[in-house]
């Protein structure tokens, strides 16, 4: 009885034994560091001596927000981030759905719009960096060849976010086309078959039949593109540098300046938090929207 | 019976292996305290050709000092200051650093360095070495002090019949008519981007002292606003604006590009002119030097030695340093380092005068040089050049008028300091 009660009692143990070593995992690489950051926002900790900042309270906040650049920066995140899921999500699910059925050639167009996803952020920085030179770069040739002229795609303050939004997207939109193509198989083939039968056509049955099936799906590609591109850092900053004129100095951006430049590691760590606090309320919408989504399924 | 004789055996082996790796350690700790490894820091190894040299040249301490072995730890320049200042906080870093002026200073004032005086004791140190000292203490000796400098490829120039300009309008004027004569010439070479911030602000600082602009008054108040200051920018914009400047190339690809014969003036430094006279296209006999177009004196670029507080061989650094400050220690320096200006006076050679007739002309402009530093806020510099270069970027991107782009850099810089 006692040998039973014993091994019944390790028996209810196992699972947190399981889940035991990426807690610990999590606590010192994610959640302890969290919290000195969050405590080194609430200090006057710069870079060089970083054990012996003093503890100003929300003097690092009252500065960031008084400060006119926090508001251009916070700015540049959210439309990056929007823009990015938009463009990214959007071409994502069109090449998903375009590569689902059988074609010739469908294996070798697979390969090529999955390259985007597969090459290093910073190797594939470099080489759009070049692509976008003024003088030499491929896209001011074709531009030049078509009559309408050298653009400065990296130096123009209206045309620097696009550029960068062109290589973020071509980036994340392989992953998404991943992501919504696994989706795509769960869509019952023969509903889509008495779909057509029944004289929907294209647009149509997209709209009843596959797009609810694959709505998670895209809702999840979404969070991580939206949470993904307010942490994007090397290809803003090997592109731009944040400029020309801030337009494209995101918060991640800002944060380097403010620590490698400043030496403010207390002011840096306060523009972190609110980086966090972005990216938690991001997660939240969606959360609350999927939740609101499995109760009207579950009606 | 057996099992007690194993036992016995394991036993005695195991002891036998503590005693050993005992006796091994405490022989590697004789053997450490006669050889000593210290690891220098320098973004300049990386360098083409240069950094062999210099590394070269560095090694020979090794003939005088047999027990040391000397280690390089090479970071590309965009990132030396980012990671020294990381290393160093954290504790760890090289024992020697070598390093821009600003990145000394923040390092200095960080508790960071060692008081490195007696390196210096006997011997005559010029006046690059003067920022060395800090509230009366030498943190640093002098590396090197790179001057900048008007550099022209003179066939393109001649081909073309223009002259080397003393104005910004000729020099816009000769880029133009150089460019016009040799197809795929660019005309005019200068770091431009926020992107390269670091490099940018202190190549600017020749147009702003070149027009005369103190960014502190005599009572130490930051003034960025000044006329002179708004004449300098203007300059940069009629520049920018004239189309002769190759918009979006990093300065790594405008030197290849003037390697390659394919640039006609370029303002520079004298490391990055050896640079670009070491393994291209053109000849180092076919550059050549003048003073900027601007009226007054530019600045300079210096770099500084300092021994970190870190280092577990801060003796042995010192050591190092006094050599390197020694007649041949600077002798060697001197072969690997062009027509910088070094610790003390050593001339560039004839043979090296002659085989590249630029350096003479940085030679002299090194005499009236000014430090990219703001005195009295030397730690801060970069901080302050950030306000001044994003109103630069308004000037010449977004055609904001200069006088009220640097009037709100103004306002942001009395704010924050």
């Amino acid at each position: 009885m006692t040998g039973s009660k014993i091994r019944s009692g390790m028996t209810r143990l196992v699972p947190y034994a399981f889940i035991l070593p990426p807690m610990i995992y999590l606590m010192v690489f994610m959640f302890w560091p969290l919290a000195r950051q969050m405590y080194m926002s609430l200090t006057n900790t710069r870079i060089i001596n970083p054990n012996r900042g003093r503890f100003i309270g929300l003097g690092n906040y009252e500065r960031l927000f008084d400060d006119p650049a926090f508001y251009l920066s916070l700015k540049a995140t959210l439309v990056y981030a929007v823009l990015a899921v938009v463009f990214g999500v959007s071409l994502g699910v069109i090449s998903a759905l375009a590569i689902d059925r059988p074609f010739k050639g469908r294996a070798v167009v697979r390969a090529i719009l999955l390259f985007g996803w597969a090459v290093p952020n910073v190797a594939a920085s470099l080489i759009w960096l070049w692509m976008y030179n003024d003088r030499s770069g491929v896209f001011n040739r074709i531009t030049e060849f078509l009559g309408l002229g050298r653009f400065p795609w990296l130096t123009s303050t209206e045309l620097a976010l696009g550029s960068i939004l062109a290589v973020t997207v071509w980036q994340v939109a392989p992953f998404v086309m991943l992501v919504v193509l696994a989706a795509l198989q769960s869509v019952p083939h023969e509903v889509r078959e008495a779909a057509r039968i029944d004289g929907a056509d294209g647009l149509s049955t997209f709209r009843a039949v596959t797009l609810p099936h694959i709505r998670p799906a895209i809702q999840l590609a979404s969070l991580l593109v939206c949470v993904w591109s307010i942490r994007r850092f090397d290809i803003i900053y090997l592109l731009t540098g944040g400029g020309p004129v801030g337009t494209t100095s995101t918060l991640v951006v800002k944060i380097r300046q403010i620590a490698f430049e400043g030496h403010e590691l207390g002011m840096a760590s306060a523009y972190g938090a609110v980086g966090l606090v972005l990216a938690l309320a991001i997660a939240a919408l969606h959360y609350v929207v999927e939740q609101r989504r499995m109760k009207w399924m579950s009606r | 019976m057996f099992k007690t004789i194993y036992r016995r055996k394991f036993l005695v082996t195991a002891m036998l292996g503590v005693v050993l790796a005992a006796s091994t350690t405490d022989i590697s700790h004789a053997q450490s305290g006669g050889k000593v490894t210290l690891k220098i820091a320098n973004s300049q190894w990386l360098d083409a050709l240069r950094g062999k040299n210099l590394w070269a040249a560095v090694q020979k301490y090794q003939e005088v000092a047999p027990n040391v072995t000397l280690e390089q730890e090479a970071i590309p320049s965009a990132e030396f200051a980012d990671k020294l200042t990381t290393e160093m906080g954290a504790g760890q870093g090289p024992d020697i650093a070598i390093m821009q002026e600003g990145l000394f200073y923040a390092m200095a004032d960080a508790g960071f360095l060692v008081d490195i005086g007696k390196a210096a004791e006997g011997v005559t140190l010029n006046k690059t070495n003067d920022n060395g000292m800090i509230d009366g203490v030498r943190y640093g000796v002098a590396w090197q002090r790179a001057a900048y400098a008007l550099i022209y490829n003179k066939p393109v120039i001649d081909a073309a019949g223009a002259k080397v300009p003393t104005t910004v309008e000729e020099l816009i004027t000769s880029s133009k008519a150089a460019a016009a004569k040799t197809p795929g010439v660019i005309g005019f070479t200068a770091r431009h981007q926020i992107n390269d911030f670091s490099g940018w602000f202190m190549d600017f600082q020749n147009w702003a002292y070149g027009y005369g602009v103190n960014w502190v008054d005599k009572d130490g108040r930051l003034t960025i606003d000044t006329p002179e200051a708004v004449a300098a920018v203007q300059a940069f914009k009629e520049t920018y604006a004239s189309g002769i400047i190759p918009i979006g190339d990093s300065m790594p690809t405008q030197r290849t590009r003037f390697k390659e014969k394919h640039v006609a003036f370029s303002i520079d430094n004298s490391g990055g002119t050896l640079n670009i006279a070491s393994g291209g296209a053109l000849p180092s006999s076919e550059i050549g030097a003048a003073a900027m177009p601007f009226k007054n004196p530019g600045a300079h670029q210096q770099i500084f030695l300092g021994v970190s507080a870190h280092s577990d061989h801060q003796e042995e650094a010192i050591k190092f340093l006094a050599w390197l400050v020694s007649k041949p220690g600077q002798q060697a320096l001197r072969d690997a380092s062009g027509p910088d200006a070094l610790a003390t006076d050593v001339p560039v050679t004839d043979a090296f005068a002659a085989a590249n007739p630029w350096a003479p002309a940085f030679a002299k402009l090194g005499e009236t040089s000014r430090s990219t530093l703001i005195p009295g806020y030397e730690v801060e510099t970069a901080q302050i050049m950030r306000f001044v270069m994003q109103a630069v970027e308004k000037v010449i991107l977004s055609n904001a008028d200069p006088k009220t782009a640097l009037a709100e850099a103004q306002l942001a810089v009395d704010k924050q300091f």
